[in-house]
């Protein structure tokens, strides 16, 4: 069952098309990436499914409402966690979850989350106390207190450091096991790579790609590399490979260019032809090229 | 909206601010009410108007413009909690806030310095209440069109001090030349202090005052509704 579904939405900011007619929809229970540089239409889009801002055009279901006809209806079963949003710098920890549960009619117990976020030590600390980190993991805390059907978490882990990153990702998928739909804007190929079950890329206001993290890398047809050292034999036999685009040779080290699965190819032909290698490396295709690939551009510039 | 009043109150409470605008109308009414005579009816209506004014002006629109800056609306608006409800919270907390520096300053004066306090109740209450609407109306203007706590600040500070020194609160009225007085009794502050005093010396209020102070509430108002934008 389709949670949110989107039919050519549009938005237009002082006569600059923002979005130009997208369409996406979310299944009940996945984790949907929204993925693109900043000012490529991300945040809008989901400003527009939580009813924060009001479409030029198109239409937007979420849990079979209308965002803005029915915007009263629809607070009660989403939960939000906002980029650049803060709270007051003396409220504390606790307060802020209390607070926050009070407003809706079905709260979860606010106590729970204090433990699955690791803030339970950090109760009676005053918000502009907080570390970064700890701030970000109360805003997810503060999303997920209204006990909603569907959460928008925009820039998750941004201010994290890597190992809380990791421990984030872990809790979003414990929300999922637990049946959130959760909806991820992000800009970090990792996470969404890590943590989401279909992607959109966006591009420009423009939904360019649609699929699988895997799919998005395999359907992406950008050369690789394989490395490997030469022990016995010649390697001049593999540019007869099929999907092999170039084979440079250095002394003993080999370096094997191409497209799609040709490393399985490669392998298979040194083998049958006895040729042995040694610290074989194949460049695992990652959601980064297959970015390049669909927006022509890197995300990490 | 009652946690939501109950939080916000300890907010108002861990506030600094909130200390100031209450202890400095005090700590001036003391300073100066221990060398006046004691049937005075200058330096308390002074005092009073220095604390609405200090609540109108300086933490009204630093407490809005700031939970504005900070997305603090915004975030709200995704709840099922309208961010409306939040500034309607916060005013009701700084009236509060203002009546209980006002009843601090007029039970300090009436009981250690045994200053004049005026029989009649009504008029004080509505000066009070005029005097308090024209001056969060201006508060709200500045909340509504600064783009952020700090020039909300700085702005509020800024209009203060003129508004303060046309409304003689700097020095008494009759101290000041008679055209400024005169500019001074247009102003909502000095239209406050001006019918406070007019009270405190047992006179009826001016109703060209109290029109002054309701015509700036609500031209002031509208324009602060019309400007305001929640982010």
């Amino acid at each position: 069952m389709a949670v949110i579904e989107v039919t050519d939405l549009t938005k237009r900011y002082a006569g600059q098309t923002v979005l130009n007619g997208i369409s996406f929809s979310v299944e009940e229970g996945e984790i949907f990436g929204i993925l693109g540089p900043n000012g490529t239409g991300k945040t809008t889009t989901v400003e527009c499914v939580e009813g924060l801002r009001r479409p030029d055009g198109g239409t937007i279901r979420v849990l079979g409402l209308d965002p803005i006809k029915d915007g009263r209806e629809l607070r009660e079963l989403i939960g939000v966690q906002l980029q650049h949003t803060q709270l007051p710098e003396n409220i504390k920890v606790w307060e802020a979850l209390d607070l926050y549960a009070s407003f809706y009619a079905n709260p979860r117990d606010w106590r729970e989350l204090l433990e699955q976020w690791g803030l339970a030590d950090k109760r009676n600390a005053r918000f502009g106390k907080l570390s970064g980190g700890q701030k970000q993991r109360l805003f997810i805390a503060l999303a997920l207190v209204g006990n909603p059907k569907v959460a928008f978490l925009d820039e998750l882990t941004t201010g994290l450091d890597p190992q809380a990153r990791r421990a984030t990702w872990e809790v979003i998928k414990q929300v999922r096991a637990s049946g959130v739909t959760v909806v991820l804007v992000s800009h970090f190929m990792d996470e969404v790579e890590e943590l989401c079950d279909r992607v959109a890329v966006f591009d420009g206001g423009d939904i360019v790609a649609l699929d699988t993290p895997a799919g998005l890398i395999d359907g992406v047809d950008a050369e690789h590399q394989m490395r490997f050292r030469l022990m016995t034999g010649d390697a001049s036999l593999l540019s007869e490979v099929p999907g092999v685009t170039g084979v440079t040779t250095k002394g003993d080290q080999v370096v094997v260019t191409g497209r799609g699965d040709f490393a399985t190819a490669v392998t298979a032909a040194l083998a049958r032809n006895h040729v042995m290698v040694a610290d074989l490396r194949i460049d695992k295709r990652t959601l980064d090229d297959a970015f390049v690939a669909l927006t022509g551009r890197s995300l990490h510039l | 909206m009652t946690k939501l009043t109950v939080v916000e109150l300890k907010l108002l409470v861990r506030e600094p601010g909130s200390m100031f605008t209450i202890l400095l109308p005090l700590f001036i009414l003391v300073i100066f009410g221990s060398s006046i005579p004691p049937g005075d009816t200058v330096l308390l209506p002074m005092t009073l108007a220095i604390a609405v004014g200090l609540v109108g002006l300086y933490l009204v629109p630093t407490t809005l413009a700031t939970y504005r800056e900070r997305g603090i609306l915004r975030r709200l608006s995704t709840t099922p909690v309208r961010p409306r409800n939040l500034l309607i919270v916060q005013l009701l907390l700084q009236l509060v806030l203002a009546v209980t520096a006002c009843a601090l300053l007029l039970a300090v004066a009436g009981t250690i310095l045994g200053a004049h306090l005026p029989t009649r109740v009504v008029p004080v209450v509505v000066a009070f209440a005029l005097g308090t609407a024209a001056m969060f109306a201006i508060g709200l203007l500045i909340a509504a069109v600064a783009p952020n706590g700090r020039t909300a600040n700085g702005v509020g500070v800024l209009l203060y001090f003129p508004m303060a020194f046309l409304a003689g609160l700097m020095q008494p009225a009759d101290k000041m030349p008679v055209i400024l007085a005169r500019i001074g009794e247009y102003t909502p502050l000095g239209a406050f202090r001006q019918t406070l005093q007019d009270v405190w010396a047992g006179a009826s209020p001016n109703p060209l005052l109290l029109g002054v102070m309701a015509a700036y509430a609500v031209i002031i108002s509208v324009a602060a509704a019309k400007f305001f934008r929640w982010e």
